[in-house]
C-alpha cells in the first residue's frame, strides 16, 4: 500500500504538471480539446490525491510499523478515532492533507463550473494547477509520508524492517478537537486558494466586470466559516487540555491563523463597495492575492521553526521552499497587476464623509493595521536578532496592549456601519438611528459597573456590545415591522421571513450578533483569578464565592494512559454544585509522555476551572490549581452563532415575487369593466 | 518585665501576627505584577506567572527565584536586571520601551497613521471627483423605459445591504 500510496502522488504530481503547463497552452492557442483535457488532467490530480490520502490512512489503520510515518505517529492501542487524527499531527502527513482539502476544493471548483465562464475558468484552472504543483512537489520529493524504514544489514545493503509498535501520538493531540480543528484551519488556509484563483485569473484574462466576486463570493465565506471555526475550536482545545486557564496566548502559530482570517474578514467588507458601487477594485484584489499570502506565510511560520511555539511542528528544510513559492506568487500578482492595472479602474466617486462607503474604508483600514501589527509582533524577535543580535520576544501582554484599542474600534464600526446609509447620511437619521442603541450600550455599561466588572476596556467593551445589540435588532425589527403590516404575519415569523429574503445581509448581522458574544467573553477575561496549592484529603479551598473541597483520588487505567484522577466537590453557599475530576495521564507508547485533563464546572457567569498541576516536590500532596474564569462561555456561544450566520448567509435568498393573479369582479363599475381581467399584487415566493 | 511591657510585648506579638500575613499577600502580589512581565524559558512562550503546563522544567525554579528576590526587597529594575543576566533578552514578555525595541510599539502607531492618511486622502480624492447632481427634471417629462430600470436596478443594489 505504501508503494502504491506513493506512486499514486507521483502521478498526481506528473497531471498537475500536465494541468499547469497544458492550461497555459490552451490559454495561448485557445484549442478546445486541450482546454478539456487540461481540465480533466486537475480532475484526475485530485482524485489520484485522494487516493494517496487514504493509503496512508490505511497504512495507520493497520499499524504498518515498516512506515516511518506511521512509527513515528500512531502506535497499536492509539483508538480508531485518533488514528484518523495521525494524518495531520506530523509535518509530512499534515502536508498530504493540506493537498487533500485543497483538492476537494478544486475539483468542486472544476466540476461545478465546468460548462460555465468559457473564458475564465482556463485560468482558473492553471492557477489551481500551479498551486497544486507546488504541495505536490513537497509530498513527493521534500516531505513524504511513505517512507519505509530500512537499516544496514551485515553486508553493508540497507534492508526493510518493521517495528513492533509506534511511538504513538503527542498526549496533546489526544483530545476530541484536536481531531476536528485541524481540519477545520486547514479547509479555511486551502479555501482561500479559491478566491485568489478567481481574481488572478480575472485579472489575467481581463474579465469582465465584477463577475470573478460574484462566482467567489460563496467559496470565500465558506473559507472565513472554516477559518473562524478552525480558530475558535484551536482556542478551545488550548483552554480545556493545555490547562493554563487562557485560550488565547497569541502565540506564533495561533497569530499565523489569525492573519488571514483578518485580511479576509476585511475582504468580505470591502466587496460590497465593489459590487453596489464599481469603487475599490485593485483594494480587493490585492486583498485577496494578501490573504492568499498569508495563508502560504503562516504555514510557512508553523512548519520552518523561524518562530518558537508549542504548536509548531519539528524544524525542517521545508522554509526555503515556502519562501520561495511566496515570492513567486507575490511575483506573479505584481506583474499580472502591472500589465492589466487599466482593467482595475474604479468609478471612485464619494459622496459624502458620512456614508456606508467610508465606516467600510475604516473598516478596512482596522483590519489591516491589526494584521500588520500582528504580523511585525509576531516577526519582532526575528528582526531584533538580525539588526541587534539579541533576540527579544514578544509576547502577550504587547499584543494585548495594541490589539485591545484596535479591536473596540472594529466593534463600535460594526455597529456604526448598519446605521449609515449609502452614499450619504442625513444628521437627522444619524439622530434617529443612534439614540436607542446608544442609550442601551450605556445600560450595558451600567449593568456591568453594579455587577463589579470595574476595568475601563471591559466596560467601553460591554457598552459597545450593548450597542452593536441593538443596532441588530433595530435592523431585524424594521424589516420584519414592514413585512408584518404588508402580510399580518407576527413578527417572529417575519423576521425569520426578512431573513430568508436577504439572507447574506441578514446572515451578516447574524455574525455580527455572534462577534458580539465573543466580545462579550473576551471582556470577563480582566478579572480571571486563580488560586493554587497543595491540598490534603478533605481539605477546601475558597475560590471566588465557591468552595472546592479535595474528596479523594483514584487511579483509571485506559487503553492508551494511566490516568491519576482528583476528585474535587464544588461548593456554593454550602450546596453542593457538581463533582470536578481533573486528571494527569500518562500515556503508553515508546515515548513516555503526560497530559492534562482540566475539568470545567461553566455556566453563562463564570467558569470553575480546575487543574491537576502534579505532586508537590517537598510535601507530596496533589496540587490543585484553581481558575475563575468570567464568561467565557460567551466566547463558544458566540462561535456558534458566527456558523448560523455564515449558514444563512451561503443559502440562496427567496424573493418577495409579485404575482398576476385574475380577480372575480364584483363591481361593474366602468373602471372595473375597463381593466377586464383586473390584476392585484399579491406576496408570493419564487 | 514591668505591668507596662508585660502588656505591650504580648500586644506588639500579636500586632506582628496579624499584620504578617498582609506582607506575604503584598509579597505574592508583586511576584504576581513582576512574573507578570517576563516569559517563561521552556520555550512555552507563555508569560511566567500563567505557565503551569504539565513537565515545565522552567516556571517552578524562576518563580522561587523570583518569590526569594521580592522577599529580599528587591528592586524591579534589579530583579529585570538579574533575569536579563540570566536568561537574555528573550525572558521579558513584552519588548522594554527604549532602544530598537522601541520600534515595537510604535509601528502598530505608525501603521494605523498612515493608513489613516490614505484612507483621508483617498476619501477627500473621490469626493471631488463626485459629479455635480444631476438636475431635477421639470414637471411632465417622462423618462425612457431604460433609464428608469437602470435607475431602480441601482436603487435595489443600494438598499440591499
Amino acid at each position: 500500500m505504501d508503494v502504491f500510496g506513493s506512486f499514486t502522488l507521483l502521478l498526481a504530481f506528473v497531471c498537475a504538471v500536465y494541468a499547469l503547463v497544458g492550461g497555459i497552452a490552451a490559454i495561448i492557442t485557445r484549442h478546445p480539446l486541450l482546454v478539456k483535457s487540461t481540465r480533466q488532467a486537475g480532475m484526475a490530480t485530485c482524485v489520484l490525491i485522494f487516493i494517496a490520502t487514504f493509503s496512508l490512512e490505511y497504512l495507520l489503520f493497520t499499524d504498518n510499523f515498516s512506515q516511518a510515518y506511521v512509527v513515528s505517529h500512531s502506535n497499536r492501542d492509539l483508538s480508531t478515532f485518533y488514528k484518523v487524527a495521525s494524518l495531520w499531527s506530523g509535518q509530512e502527513g499534515s502536508l498530504l492533507f493540506w493537498s487533500f482539502l485543497l483538492s476537494i476544493y478544486v475539483l468542486s471548483v472544476l466540476i461545478a463550473y465546468r460548462n460555465k465562464n468559457g473564458e475564465l475558468m482556463p485560468y482558473v484552472g492553471v492557477v489551481l494547477a500551479g498551486v497544486q504543483t507546488f504541495f505536490l512537489i513537497l509530498n513527493n520529493f521534500v516531505e513524504s509520508p511513505f517512507k519505509t524504514l530500512a537499516t544496514v544489514n551485515a553486508s553493508g545493503v540497507l534492508e526493510p524492517f518493521t517495528r513492533l509498535d509506534g511511538n504513538g501520538l503527542n498526549p496533546l493531540l489526544q483530545y476530541p478537537e484536536m481531531v476536528i480543528h485541524p481540519p477545520n484551519l486547514y479547509s479555511g488556509y486551502t479555501g482561500f486558494t479559491i478566491p485568489f484563483a478567481f481574481a488572478l485569473a480575472a485579472l489575467l484574462a481581463r474579465y469582465p466586470g465584477e463577475k470573478w466576486i460574484h462566482l467567489t463570493r460563496k467559496w470565500t465565506m465558506i473559507a472565513w466559516c472554516f477559518q473562524s471555526v478552525g480558530i475558535l475550536l484551536g482556542a478551545h482545545w488550548a483552554y480545556a487540555v493545555l490547562g493554563w486557564g487562557g485560550y488565547w496566548g497569541w502565540d506564533p502559530v495561533e497569530n499565523a491563523s489569525l492573519l488571514p482570517w483578518l485580511t479576509g474578514t476585511a475582504f468580505l467588507h470591502s466587496v460590497m463597495m465593489q459590487e453596489k458601487r464599481g469603487m475599490m477594485k485593485v483594494w480587493n484584489v490585492w486583498l485577496v492575492f494578501c490573504t492568499f499570502m498569508l495563508c502560504i506565510l503562516g504555514t510557512f511560520l508553523t512548519r520552518s521553526g523561524i518562530v518558537s511555539s508549542v504548536h509548531a511542528f519539528a524544524n525542517s528544510h521545508i522554509g526555503p521552499w515556502f519562501v520561495g513559492f511566496l515570492g513567486l506568487t507575490f511575483v506573479v500578482c505584481f506583474v499580472a497587476y502591472v500589465k492589466n492595472r487599466d482593467y482595475l479602474k474604479s468609478e471612485n466617486q464619494l459622496d459624502s464623509m458620512i456614508s456606508r462607503e467610508s465606516s467600510f474604508l475604516f473598516n478596512n483600514l482596522l483590519f489591516l493595521v491589526a494584521c500588520i501589527a500582528v504580523l511585525s509582533g509576531t516577526l519582532f524577535p526575528v528582526f531584533s536578532e538580525w539588526f541587534t543580535s539579541n533576540r527579544i520576544s514578544v509576547g502577550a501582554p504587547f499584543f494585548n496592549k495594541i490589539m485591545i484599542p484596535v479591536g473596540l474600534a472594529i466593534l463600535f464600526l460594526t455597529g456604526v456601519g448598519p446605521l449609515l446609509a449609502w452614499r450619504k447620511t442625513s444628521g437627522d437619521s444619524l439622530k434617529r438611528n443612534f439614540g436607542w442603541p446608544l442609550i442601551v450600550g450605556l445600560l450595558f455599561g451600567v449593568a456591568a459597573y453594579f455587577l463589579g466588572y470595574r476595568d475601563v476596556f471591559s466596560i467601553i467593551c460591554l457598552v459597545l456590545c450593548g450597542f452593536v445589540f441593538w443596532t441588530i435588532v433595530m435592523e431585524f425589527y424594521r424589516g420584519a415591522r414592514v413585512i408584518s403590516a404588508r402580510t399580518g404575519m407576527n413578527m417572529m415569523v417575519s423576521a425569520h421571513e426578512l431573513a430568508m429574503r436577504n439572507t447574506r445581509r441578514y446572515g451578516g448581522y447574524v455574525v455580527h450578533f455572534g462577534m458580539v458574544l465573543i466580545f462579550i467573553g473576551l471582556a470577563g477575561s480582566a478579572f480571571n483569578s486563580d488560586v493554587q496549592r497543595p491540598m490534603n484529603l478533605g481539605e477546601s479551598m475558597k475560590l471566588g464565592p465557591y468552595t472546592l473541597v479535595l474528596q479523594s483520588t483514584d487511579t483509571k487505567a485506559e487503553k492508551n494512559y494511566t490516568a491519576q484522577r482528583m476528585i474535587v466537590e464544588v461548593l456554593k453557599d454550602n450546596k453542593q454544585l457538581m463533582m470536578l475530576y481533573p486528571e494527569k495521564r500518562q500515556f503508553q507508547g515508546t515515548e513516555q509522555a503526560s497530559g492534562t485533563m482540566v475539568s470545567i464546572y461553566s455556566t453563562l457567569r463564570e467558569d470553575v476551572y480546575v487543574v491537576f498541576a502534579g505532586m508537590d516536590p517537598d510535601t507530596n500532596l496533589p496540587v490543585i490549581h484553581a481558575f475563575l474564569n468570567p464568561l467565557v462561555k460567551w466566547i463558544w456561544l458566540g462561535g456558534v452563532w458566527v456558523v448560523m450566520g455564515t449558514l444563512l448567509a451561503l443559502m440562496p435568498n427567496r424573493r418577495a415575487a409579485l404575482a398576476v393573479a385574475a380577480v372575480p369582479q364584483t363591481v361593474a363599475s366602468p373602471i372595473a369593466q375597463a381593466l377586464n381581467p383586473s390584476v392585484t399584487l399579491r406576496e408570493g415566493h419564487d | 518585665m514591668t505591668n507596662r511591657s508585660r502588656i505591650i510585648v504580648p500586644l506588639l506579638l500579636i500586632a506582628a501576627f496579624a499584620v504578617l500575613p498582609l506582607f506575604a499577600q503584598q509579597e505574592a502580589d508583586r511576584v504576581k505584577q513582576i512574573g507578570g512581565k517576563f516569559q517563561c524559558m521552556c520555550g512555552c512562550g507563555q508569560v511566567l506567572t500563567q505557565c503551569n503546563h504539565v513537565g515545565c522544567t522552567m516556571s517552578a525554579s524562576m518563580l522561587k527565584e523570583l518569590g526569594g528576590m521580592v522577599k529580599r526587597g528587591d528592586s524591579e529594575d534589579k530583579i529585570t536586571q538579574t533575569f536579563v543576566q540570566e536568561f537574555g533578552t528573550t525572558v521579558y514578555a513584552e519588548p522594554p520601551k527604549s532602544g530598537f525595541s522601541l520600534v515595537a510599539w510604535l509601528m502598530p502607531a505608525f501603521y494605523f497613521l498612515v493608513g489613516a492618511a490614505i484612507v483621508v486622502f483617498f476619501i477627500k480624492k473621490w469626493r471631488k471627483q463626485a459629479p455635480a447632481p444631476a438636475a431635477v427634471a421639470p414637471a411632465g417629462v417622462h423618462i425612457s423605459a431604460e433609464a428608469y430600470e437602470r435607475a431602480r436596478s441601482q436603487a435595489d443594489r443600494d438598499t440591499e445591504d
